[in-house]
Protein backbone atom coordinates (compact mmCIF):
# COMPACT_ATOMS: atom_id res chain seq x y z
CA UNK A 1 0.00 0.00 0.00
CA UNK A 2 2.62 2.38 -1.17
CA UNK A 3 0.62 4.52 -3.08
CA UNK A 4 -1.51 7.08 -1.29
CA UNK A 5 -3.76 9.65 -3.14
CA UNK A 6 -2.88 12.72 -3.42
CA UNK A 7 -6.08 14.44 -1.90
CA UNK A 8 -8.04 13.76 1.13
CA UNK A 9 -11.37 14.97 1.12
CA UNK A 10 -13.25 16.45 3.85
CA UNK A 11 -16.60 17.60 3.03
CA UNK A 12 -17.22 19.63 6.66
CA UNK A 13 -19.63 21.37 5.25
CA UNK A 14 -23.18 21.64 7.47
CA UNK A 15 -21.58 20.26 10.76
CA UNK A 16 -21.75 22.36 13.58
CA UNK A 17 -18.71 23.68 14.89
CA UNK A 18 -16.16 22.41 16.32
CA UNK A 19 -16.93 19.21 13.97
CA UNK A 20 -15.06 20.13 11.02
CA UNK A 21 -11.74 21.44 13.13
CA UNK A 22 -12.15 17.77 14.65
CA UNK A 23 -12.39 16.31 11.43
CA UNK A 24 -9.27 17.96 9.99
CA UNK A 25 -7.05 16.90 13.57
CA UNK A 26 -8.20 13.72 12.97
CA UNK A 27 -6.79 13.30 9.12
CA UNK A 28 -3.64 15.27 9.95
CA UNK A 29 -2.39 12.65 12.08
CA UNK A 30 -2.89 10.25 9.05
CA UNK A 31 -1.30 12.24 6.19
CA UNK A 32 1.84 10.91 4.58
CA UNK A 33 4.08 13.51 2.83
CA UNK A 34 3.25 15.30 -0.34
CA UNK A 35 -0.56 14.71 0.65
CA UNK A 36 -2.64 17.36 0.44
CA UNK A 37 -6.75 18.10 2.50
CA UNK A 38 -8.90 19.17 0.22
CA UNK A 39 -11.49 20.73 3.04
CA UNK A 40 -15.09 21.70 2.23
CA UNK A 41 -16.66 23.94 4.61
CA UNK A 42 -19.72 26.51 4.76
CA UNK A 43 -17.65 29.15 6.32
CA UNK A 44 -14.11 30.42 6.72
CA UNK A 45 -12.54 28.80 9.46
CA UNK A 46 -10.07 31.50 11.28
CA UNK A 47 -9.28 29.32 14.43
CA UNK A 48 -8.71 26.46 12.54
CA UNK A 49 -6.19 28.56 10.53
CA UNK A 50 -3.91 29.19 14.12
CA UNK A 51 -4.04 25.15 14.96
CA UNK A 52 -2.42 24.50 11.64
CA UNK A 53 0.11 27.70 11.50
CA UNK A 54 1.11 26.09 15.47
CA UNK A 55 1.04 22.45 14.17
CA UNK A 56 3.89 23.32 11.29
CA UNK A 57 0.67 23.41 8.28
CA UNK A 58 0.34 25.59 5.58
CA UNK A 59 -3.29 26.51 3.92
CA UNK A 60 -4.60 27.91 0.61
CA UNK A 61 -8.35 29.27 1.17
CA UNK A 62 -10.19 29.53 -2.15
CA UNK A 63 -13.58 31.52 -1.94
CA UNK A 64 -16.40 29.59 -4.21
CA UNK A 65 -19.16 31.17 -6.10
CA UNK A 66 -21.61 29.45 -3.79
CA UNK A 67 -20.23 30.97 -0.99
CA UNK A 68 -18.84 28.26 0.41
CA UNK A 69 -14.68 28.10 1.08
CA UNK A 70 -12.29 24.98 0.00
CA UNK A 71 -8.99 24.91 2.12
CA UNK A 72 -6.04 23.46 0.65
CA UNK A 73 -3.99 22.19 3.91
CA UNK A 74 -0.55 20.42 3.50
CA UNK A 75 2.71 19.51 6.03
CA UNK A 76 5.06 22.60 5.72
CA UNK A 77 8.30 21.15 3.85
CA UNK A 78 11.22 21.43 6.18
CA UNK A 79 13.96 22.92 4.52
CA UNK B 1 -7.57 33.16 -3.10
CA UNK B 2 -5.33 33.59 0.58
CA UNK B 3 -3.13 31.66 2.33
CA UNK B 4 -2.09 32.47 5.51
CA UNK B 5 -4.01 35.67 6.53
CA UNK B 6 -1.95 37.75 9.12
CA UNK B 7 -2.95 36.29 12.65
CA UNK B 8 -0.82 33.58 13.79
CA UNK B 9 -1.62 31.92 17.77
CA UNK B 10 0.36 34.42 19.63
CA UNK B 11 -1.97 36.90 18.59
CA UNK B 12 -5.06 35.37 19.33
CA UNK B 13 -6.23 35.99 23.21
CA UNK B 14 -5.11 33.82 25.50
CA UNK B 15 -7.81 31.99 27.52
CA UNK B 16 -7.92 34.22 31.11
CA UNK B 17 -8.43 37.58 28.73
CA UNK B 18 -11.99 36.95 28.18
CA UNK B 19 -12.76 34.11 30.94
CA UNK B 20 -12.19 36.87 33.59
CA UNK B 21 -15.10 38.71 32.14
CA UNK B 22 -17.23 35.46 31.54
CA UNK B 23 -16.31 34.48 35.30
CA UNK B 24 -17.28 38.34 36.88
CA UNK B 25 -20.37 38.60 35.26
CA UNK B 26 -22.23 36.11 36.97
CA UNK B 27 -21.37 37.94 39.82
CA UNK B 28 -22.83 40.89 38.98
CA UNK B 29 -26.10 38.93 38.41
CA UNK B 30 -26.09 37.58 41.86
CA UNK B 31 -25.86 40.85 43.75
CA UNK B 32 -28.56 41.86 41.32
CA UNK B 33 -30.92 39.07 42.80
CA UNK B 34 -30.03 39.35 46.50
CA UNK B 35 -30.65 43.01 46.10
CA UNK B 36 -34.32 42.48 44.69
CA UNK B 37 -34.78 39.83 47.41
CA UNK B 38 -33.72 42.27 50.31
CA UNK B 39 -35.99 45.17 48.77
CA UNK B 40 -38.70 45.34 46.27
CA UNK B 41 -37.78 48.79 45.57
CA UNK B 42 -36.15 47.74 42.90
CA UNK B 43 -39.29 46.70 41.02
CA UNK B 44 -41.81 49.71 42.46
CA UNK B 45 -40.46 52.74 40.21
CA UNK B 46 -38.01 52.60 37.37
CA UNK B 47 -36.45 55.99 38.86
CA UNK B 48 -35.85 54.36 42.00
CA UNK B 49 -32.48 53.95 43.32
CA UNK B 50 -32.93 50.53 44.05
CA UNK B 51 -34.34 50.14 40.26
CA UNK B 52 -31.10 52.25 38.97
CA UNK B 53 -28.75 49.80 40.81
CA UNK B 54 -30.03 46.86 39.63
CA UNK B 55 -30.50 47.94 36.20
CA UNK B 56 -27.16 49.17 35.99
CA UNK B 57 -25.92 45.83 37.50
CA UNK B 58 -27.24 43.98 34.82
CA UNK B 59 -26.73 46.08 31.72
CA UNK B 60 -22.95 47.04 32.97
CA UNK B 61 -21.76 43.96 35.45
CA UNK B 62 -23.69 41.32 33.58
CA UNK B 63 -24.38 42.28 29.77
CA UNK B 64 -21.43 44.44 28.76
CA UNK B 65 -19.53 42.48 31.07
CA UNK B 66 -19.85 39.07 28.21
CA UNK B 67 -20.19 41.31 25.27
CA UNK B 68 -16.60 43.15 25.88
CA UNK B 69 -15.02 39.31 26.75
CA UNK B 70 -16.81 37.71 23.53
CA UNK B 71 -16.52 40.84 21.14
CA UNK B 72 -12.79 40.17 22.22
CA UNK B 73 -12.73 36.39 21.15
CA UNK B 74 -15.24 36.88 18.50
CA UNK B 75 -13.48 39.56 16.55
CA UNK B 76 -10.70 37.13 15.42
CA UNK B 77 -13.05 34.27 14.37
CA UNK B 78 -15.82 36.03 11.96
CA UNK B 79 -13.45 38.76 10.73
CA UNK B 80 -9.87 37.28 11.56
CA UNK B 81 -9.09 40.52 13.24
CA UNK B 82 -7.41 41.07 16.58
CA UNK B 83 -7.89 43.85 19.06
CA UNK B 84 -4.30 45.62 19.52
CA UNK B 85 -3.18 45.57 22.76
CA UNK B 86 -5.41 43.14 23.78
CA UNK B 87 -3.70 42.12 27.10
CA UNK B 88 -3.63 45.82 28.15
CA UNK B 89 -7.17 46.61 26.55
CA UNK B 90 -8.38 43.80 28.19
CA UNK B 91 -7.21 44.27 31.73
CA UNK B 92 -8.09 48.21 31.75
CA UNK B 93 -11.28 47.65 30.61
CA UNK B 94 -12.35 44.84 32.86
CA UNK B 95 -10.54 46.61 35.80
CA UNK B 96 -12.97 49.51 34.95
CA UNK B 97 -15.99 48.07 34.27
CA UNK B 98 -15.74 46.19 37.31
CA UNK B 99 -14.79 48.97 39.76
CA UNK B 100 -16.78 51.34 37.83
CA UNK B 101 -20.22 49.50 37.98
CA UNK B 102 -19.52 48.42 41.70
CA UNK B 103 -18.86 52.12 42.24
CA UNK B 104 -22.18 53.58 40.43
CA UNK B 105 -24.09 51.01 41.97
CA UNK B 106 -23.40 52.38 45.56
CA UNK B 107 -23.08 55.64 44.07
CA UNK B 108 -27.10 55.27 43.59
CA UNK B 109 -28.16 52.92 46.71
CA UNK B 110 -26.25 55.42 49.15
CA UNK B 111 -27.50 58.74 47.39
CA UNK B 112 -23.42 59.13 47.05
CA UNK B 113 -21.62 62.15 44.76
CA UNK B 114 -18.10 60.86 45.51
CA UNK B 115 -19.38 57.32 44.10
CA UNK B 116 -21.36 57.83 41.21
CA UNK B 117 -18.56 60.57 40.14
CA UNK B 118 -15.58 57.48 40.74
CA UNK B 119 -18.14 55.39 38.90
CA UNK B 120 -18.43 57.58 35.80
CA UNK B 121 -14.78 58.16 35.90
CA UNK B 122 -13.76 54.34 35.53
CA UNK B 123 -16.29 53.17 33.44
CA UNK B 124 -15.79 56.27 30.45
CA UNK B 125 -12.19 55.34 30.97
CA UNK B 126 -12.93 51.46 30.51
CA UNK B 127 -15.58 51.94 27.85
CA UNK B 128 -13.09 54.58 25.64
CA UNK B 129 -10.10 52.54 26.14
CA UNK B 130 -12.36 49.66 24.52
CA UNK B 131 -14.21 51.12 22.11
CA UNK B 132 -10.76 53.06 20.56
CA UNK B 133 -9.32 49.47 20.86
CA UNK B 134 -12.57 47.89 18.95
CA UNK B 135 -12.94 50.89 16.23
CA UNK B 136 -9.34 50.26 15.22
CA UNK B 137 -9.79 46.22 14.79
CA UNK B 138 -12.91 46.81 13.37
CA UNK B 139 -11.56 49.59 10.45
CA UNK B 140 -8.65 46.85 9.49
CA UNK B 141 -11.43 44.08 8.42
CA UNK B 142 -13.87 44.36 5.00
CA UNK B 143 -17.60 45.58 6.02
CA UNK B 144 -19.35 42.34 6.34
CA UNK B 145 -22.96 42.42 7.66
CA UNK B 146 -21.97 40.78 11.05
CA UNK B 147 -18.78 43.85 10.94
CA UNK B 148 -21.41 46.45 10.34
CA UNK B 149 -23.70 45.61 13.23
CA UNK B 150 -20.86 45.04 15.51
CA UNK B 151 -19.60 49.52 14.28
CA UNK B 152 -23.02 50.76 14.82
CA UNK B 153 -23.36 48.39 18.16
CA UNK B 154 -20.02 50.19 19.33
CA UNK B 155 -21.23 53.75 18.18
CA UNK B 156 -24.06 53.52 20.17
CA UNK B 157 -22.35 51.99 23.33
CA UNK B 158 -20.29 55.23 22.90
CA UNK B 159 -23.08 57.38 23.08
CA UNK B 160 -24.73 55.23 25.91
CA UNK B 161 -21.84 55.88 27.65
CA UNK B 162 -21.13 59.33 26.94
CA UNK B 163 -24.92 60.47 28.02
CA UNK B 164 -24.53 57.93 31.16
CA UNK B 165 -21.80 60.07 31.97
CA UNK B 166 -23.73 63.37 31.94
CA UNK B 167 -26.93 61.57 33.33
CA UNK B 168 -24.97 60.84 36.69
CA UNK B 169 -22.85 63.93 36.71
CA UNK B 170 -26.73 65.68 37.12
CA UNK B 171 -27.61 63.23 40.00
CA UNK B 172 -24.37 63.71 41.55
CA UNK B 173 -25.80 67.37 41.82
CA UNK B 174 -24.63 69.35 38.62
CA UNK B 175 -27.27 71.64 37.29
CA UNK B 176 -29.80 70.32 35.76
CA UNK B 177 -30.07 71.54 31.98
CA UNK B 178 -33.13 71.40 30.12
CA UNK B 179 -33.47 68.85 27.51
CA UNK B 180 -33.15 66.22 30.72
CA UNK B 181 -35.55 64.14 30.04
CA UNK B 182 -34.57 63.48 26.57
CA UNK B 183 -31.26 62.85 27.20
CA UNK B 184 -32.34 59.65 29.72
CA UNK B 185 -34.65 58.09 26.80
CA UNK B 186 -31.53 58.89 24.32
CA UNK B 187 -29.50 56.73 27.12
CA UNK B 188 -32.05 54.11 27.55
CA UNK B 189 -32.27 54.31 24.00
CA UNK B 190 -28.90 53.41 22.53
CA UNK B 191 -28.07 51.34 25.27
CA UNK B 192 -30.65 48.63 24.89
CA UNK B 193 -31.70 49.09 21.23
CA UNK B 194 -28.96 50.40 19.71
CA UNK B 195 -25.46 48.61 21.70
CA UNK B 196 -27.32 45.11 22.53
CA UNK B 197 -30.35 44.80 20.36
CA UNK B 198 -27.84 46.16 17.21
CA UNK B 199 -24.62 43.65 18.36
CA UNK B 200 -26.92 40.68 19.23
CA UNK B 201 -28.06 40.93 15.33
CA UNK B 202 -24.65 41.48 14.25
CA UNK B 203 -23.40 38.32 16.29
CA UNK B 204 -26.67 35.97 14.66
CA UNK B 205 -25.76 36.70 11.47
CA UNK B 206 -22.94 34.73 11.66
CA UNK B 207 -23.53 32.49 15.19
CA UNK B 208 -26.64 31.69 14.22
CA UNK B 209 -26.27 29.88 10.94
CA UNK B 210 -22.67 28.14 12.37
CA UNK B 211 -24.04 26.67 15.50
CA UNK B 212 -27.50 26.31 14.31
CA UNK B 213 -26.81 25.13 10.52
CA UNK B 214 -29.73 27.21 9.89
CA UNK B 215 -30.07 29.12 6.28
CA UNK B 216 -28.13 32.15 6.03
CA UNK B 217 -30.41 35.51 7.34
CA UNK B 218 -32.30 37.16 4.61
CA UNK B 219 -29.83 38.86 2.48
CA UNK B 220 -31.99 42.52 2.50
CA UNK B 221 -32.45 42.13 6.17
CA UNK B 222 -28.59 41.20 6.88
CA UNK B 223 -27.47 44.32 5.04
CA UNK B 224 -30.03 47.24 6.12
CA UNK B 225 -31.24 46.31 9.59
CA UNK B 226 -29.00 47.60 12.05
CA UNK B 227 -28.12 50.59 9.90
CA UNK B 228 -31.90 51.96 9.99
CA UNK B 229 -32.19 50.91 13.45
CA UNK B 230 -28.95 53.00 14.30
CA UNK B 231 -30.23 55.99 12.42
CA UNK B 232 -34.07 55.75 13.74
CA UNK B 233 -32.06 55.87 17.07
CA UNK B 234 -30.16 58.87 16.06
CA UNK B 235 -33.67 60.34 15.13
CA UNK B 236 -35.39 59.42 18.08
CA UNK B 237 -32.55 61.08 19.87
CA UNK B 238 -32.95 64.42 18.00
CA UNK B 239 -36.88 64.98 17.63
CA UNK B 240 -38.08 66.66 20.60
CA UNK B 241 -40.31 64.51 22.63
CA UNK B 242 -43.37 66.50 22.26
CA UNK B 243 -43.80 66.31 19.18
CA UNK B 244 -45.92 62.82 19.57
CA UNK B 245 -46.48 62.07 16.23
CA UNK B 246 -42.78 61.84 14.94
CA UNK B 247 -41.96 59.99 17.80
CA UNK B 248 -45.07 57.67 17.52
CA UNK B 249 -43.34 56.82 13.67
CA UNK B 250 -40.06 56.30 14.88
CA UNK B 251 -40.97 54.08 17.73
CA UNK B 252 -43.40 51.99 15.26
CA UNK B 253 -40.64 51.58 12.86
CA UNK B 254 -38.12 50.57 15.68
CA UNK B 255 -40.74 47.68 16.91
CA UNK B 256 -40.92 46.65 13.18
CA UNK B 257 -37.42 45.87 13.42
CA UNK B 258 -37.26 44.28 16.46
CA UNK B 259 -40.49 41.76 15.15
CA UNK B 260 -38.80 41.25 11.87
CA UNK B 261 -35.15 40.38 13.92
CA UNK B 262 -37.24 37.90 16.24
CA UNK B 263 -39.44 36.13 13.82
CA UNK B 264 -36.72 35.55 10.99
CA UNK B 265 -34.57 34.15 14.05
CA UNK B 266 -36.84 31.97 14.84
CA UNK B 267 -38.08 30.91 11.38
CA UNK B 268 -34.72 30.36 10.63
CA UNK B 269 -34.19 27.90 13.69
CA UNK B 270 -37.35 25.91 12.64
CA UNK B 271 -35.34 25.10 9.97
CA UNK B 272 -32.13 24.08 11.15
CA UNK B 273 -30.59 20.88 9.90
CA UNK B 274 -30.03 19.25 12.74
CA UNK B 275 -32.97 18.10 15.04
CA UNK B 276 -31.02 17.79 18.06
CA UNK B 277 -31.84 19.37 21.57
CA UNK B 278 -29.66 22.45 21.80
CA UNK B 279 -29.46 24.94 25.25
CA UNK B 280 -27.99 27.67 23.13
CA UNK B 281 -31.31 27.62 20.73
CA UNK B 282 -33.50 27.04 23.77
CA UNK B 283 -32.02 30.69 24.89
CA UNK B 284 -32.34 32.18 21.55
CA UNK B 285 -35.99 30.96 22.01
CA UNK B 286 -36.85 32.61 24.79
CA UNK B 287 -34.68 35.71 23.93
CA UNK B 288 -36.25 36.26 21.14
CA UNK B 289 -40.10 35.68 22.39
CA UNK B 290 -39.16 38.14 25.45
CA UNK B 291 -38.49 40.39 22.71
CA UNK B 292 -41.94 40.00 20.68
CA UNK B 293 -43.33 40.47 23.85
CA UNK B 294 -41.56 43.29 24.39
CA UNK B 295 -43.40 45.03 21.43
CA UNK B 296 -46.61 43.64 22.73
CA UNK B 297 -46.15 45.48 26.34
CA UNK B 298 -45.66 49.11 24.12
CA UNK B 299 -48.11 48.41 21.63
CA UNK B 300 -51.25 48.90 23.88
CA UNK B 301 -49.59 52.10 25.33
CA UNK B 302 -49.73 53.89 22.57
CA UNK B 303 -54.62 53.86 22.91
CA UNK B 304 -54.73 53.36 26.48
CA UNK B 305 -53.43 56.27 28.12
CA UNK B 306 -53.51 54.62 31.49
CA UNK B 307 -50.66 51.82 30.40
CA UNK B 308 -48.32 54.44 28.72
CA UNK B 309 -48.25 56.35 32.46
CA UNK B 310 -48.40 53.23 34.80
CA UNK B 311 -45.00 52.27 36.48
CA UNK B 312 -45.30 48.98 35.96
CA UNK B 313 -45.15 49.59 31.67
CA UNK B 314 -41.22 50.47 31.83
CA UNK B 315 -40.35 48.16 34.53
CA UNK B 316 -41.74 45.18 32.62
CA UNK B 317 -40.22 46.84 29.37
CA UNK B 318 -37.06 46.52 31.17
CA UNK B 319 -37.45 43.08 32.76
CA UNK B 320 -38.57 41.46 29.30
CA UNK B 321 -35.94 43.02 27.41
CA UNK B 322 -32.63 42.59 29.65
CA UNK B 323 -33.61 39.71 31.60
CA UNK B 324 -36.13 38.06 28.83
CA UNK B 325 -33.98 39.02 26.14
CA UNK B 326 -30.42 40.22 26.45
CA UNK B 327 -29.47 38.38 29.72
CA UNK B 328 -30.84 34.99 27.74
CA UNK B 329 -28.94 35.37 24.49
CA UNK B 330 -25.94 36.11 26.52
CA UNK B 331 -25.81 33.40 28.44
CA UNK B 332 -26.73 31.33 25.70
CA UNK B 333 -23.68 32.55 23.97
CA UNK B 334 -21.35 31.82 27.14
CA UNK B 335 -22.53 28.35 26.84
CA UNK B 336 -21.10 27.75 23.49
CA UNK B 337 -17.99 30.10 23.73
CA UNK B 338 -16.64 28.77 27.15
CA UNK B 339 -16.76 25.06 26.02
CA UNK B 340 -15.19 25.72 22.75
CA UNK B 341 -12.28 28.28 24.24
CA UNK B 342 -11.37 25.47 26.42
CA UNK B 343 -11.54 22.70 23.78
CA UNK B 344 -9.40 25.03 21.58
CA UNK B 345 -6.90 25.89 23.89
CA UNK B 346 -6.14 22.32 24.94
CA UNK B 347 -6.07 21.34 21.51
CA UNK B 348 -3.99 24.05 20.60
CA UNK B 349 -1.14 23.83 23.38
CA UNK B 350 -1.08 20.08 23.73
CA UNK B 351 -0.70 19.24 20.17
CA UNK B 352 -3.55 17.11 21.02
CA UNK B 353 -4.70 13.65 19.12
CA UNK B 354 -7.93 12.94 19.42
CA UNK B 355 -9.24 11.61 21.71
CA UNK B 356 -6.83 12.41 24.57
CA UNK B 357 -8.47 15.48 25.34
CA UNK B 358 -12.05 15.74 26.07
CA UNK B 359 -14.56 17.13 23.17
CA UNK B 360 -16.41 20.75 23.51
CA UNK B 361 -19.58 18.96 24.54
CA UNK B 362 -18.09 17.14 27.71
CA UNK B 363 -16.83 20.78 29.15
CA UNK B 364 -20.21 21.55 30.51
CA UNK B 365 -22.52 18.73 30.61
CA UNK B 366 -26.27 19.00 29.53
CA UNK B 367 -28.00 18.17 32.42
CA UNK B 368 -26.10 20.64 34.12
CA UNK B 369 -26.84 23.51 31.48
CA UNK B 370 -30.52 22.70 31.43
CA UNK B 371 -31.32 23.06 35.13
CA UNK B 372 -29.36 26.31 34.97
CA UNK B 373 -32.24 27.39 32.19
CA UNK B 374 -35.26 26.14 34.04
CA UNK B 375 -34.08 28.00 36.75
CA UNK B 376 -33.63 31.11 34.46
CA UNK B 377 -36.94 30.97 32.97
CA UNK B 378 -38.20 30.70 36.29
CA UNK B 379 -36.49 33.74 37.61
CA UNK B 380 -38.22 35.33 34.30
CA UNK B 381 -41.76 34.31 35.16
CA UNK B 382 -40.99 35.40 38.30
CA UNK B 383 -39.48 38.82 37.52
CA UNK B 384 -42.77 39.74 35.40
CA UNK B 385 -44.84 38.58 37.72
CA UNK B 386 -43.11 40.54 40.48
CA UNK B 387 -43.77 43.70 38.38
CA UNK B 388 -47.70 43.27 39.38
CA UNK B 389 -46.80 42.24 43.19
CA UNK B 390 -43.42 43.74 43.83
CA UNK B 391 -44.26 43.78 47.64
CA UNK B 392 -45.10 40.12 47.44
CA UNK B 393 -42.78 38.38 44.69
CA UNK B 394 -39.62 40.47 44.49
CA UNK B 395 -37.97 37.47 47.29
CA UNK B 396 -38.41 34.77 45.74
CA UNK B 397 -38.07 36.56 42.69
CA UNK B 398 -34.44 37.53 43.49
CA UNK B 399 -33.57 34.67 45.14
CA UNK B 400 -34.50 32.62 41.48
CA UNK B 401 -32.40 35.20 40.14
CA UNK B 402 -28.96 34.23 42.73
CA UNK B 403 -29.53 31.21 41.96
CA UNK B 404 -29.44 30.92 38.51
CA UNK B 405 -26.53 33.22 38.43
CA UNK B 406 -24.67 30.68 41.41
CA UNK B 407 -25.39 27.88 38.58
CA UNK B 408 -24.42 30.07 35.46
CA UNK B 409 -21.21 30.57 37.98
CA UNK B 410 -20.68 26.74 38.80
CA UNK B 411 -20.78 26.00 34.64
CA UNK B 412 -18.37 28.31 33.92
CA UNK B 413 -16.04 26.56 36.62
CA UNK B 414 -16.64 23.28 35.59
CA UNK B 415 -15.09 24.20 32.37
CA UNK B 416 -12.07 25.45 33.48
CA UNK B 417 -11.77 23.01 36.25
CA UNK B 418 -11.57 20.19 33.10
CA UNK B 419 -9.59 22.62 31.48
CA UNK B 420 -7.07 22.84 34.49
CA UNK B 421 -7.36 19.37 34.83
CA UNK B 422 -6.00 18.30 31.47
CA UNK B 423 -3.13 20.58 31.77
CA UNK B 424 -4.38 23.80 29.91
CA UNK B 425 -2.50 26.68 30.79
CA UNK B 426 -4.18 30.09 31.30
CA UNK B 427 -1.87 32.58 29.70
Amino acid sequence: MANHPEEILIDARWLEPPEPMEKVLHTLALLHSGQTIRLLLHREPFPLYLILREKGYAHETMPQPDGSYVILIRRVSAE
Amino acid sequence: MNSQPGLSFEQAPPFHQPLRFFLTAPLFLLVAGVLLAMESGGLNSRWSAGALALTHALTLGFLAMVMLGALMQILPVVAGSTLPASRTVAMVSHAALTLGTTFLMTGFLRSSPVALGSGIVLLLTGFMVFIAAATISLMRVAGSDTVRGMRHALASLALTVLLGGLLALIRAGWENPPMIEGASTAHAGFGLLGWILLLVAGVAYQVVPMFQITPPYPLLLRRWLTGVLFVLLLLRALVPLHAAPAVFVIDACLAAGMLMFAFVTLRLQSQRRRKLPDITLDYWRTGMTSLIACVAVWLPAQCWPAWAKSDARPLLLGVLFLYGFAASVVTGMLYKIVPFLAWFHLQAQHQAKAGTIPNMKQMITERKMRLQFRVHLAALLLLVAAVAWPNVLHIHAGIAVALSSLLLLSNMFAALRLYLKHGGRMS
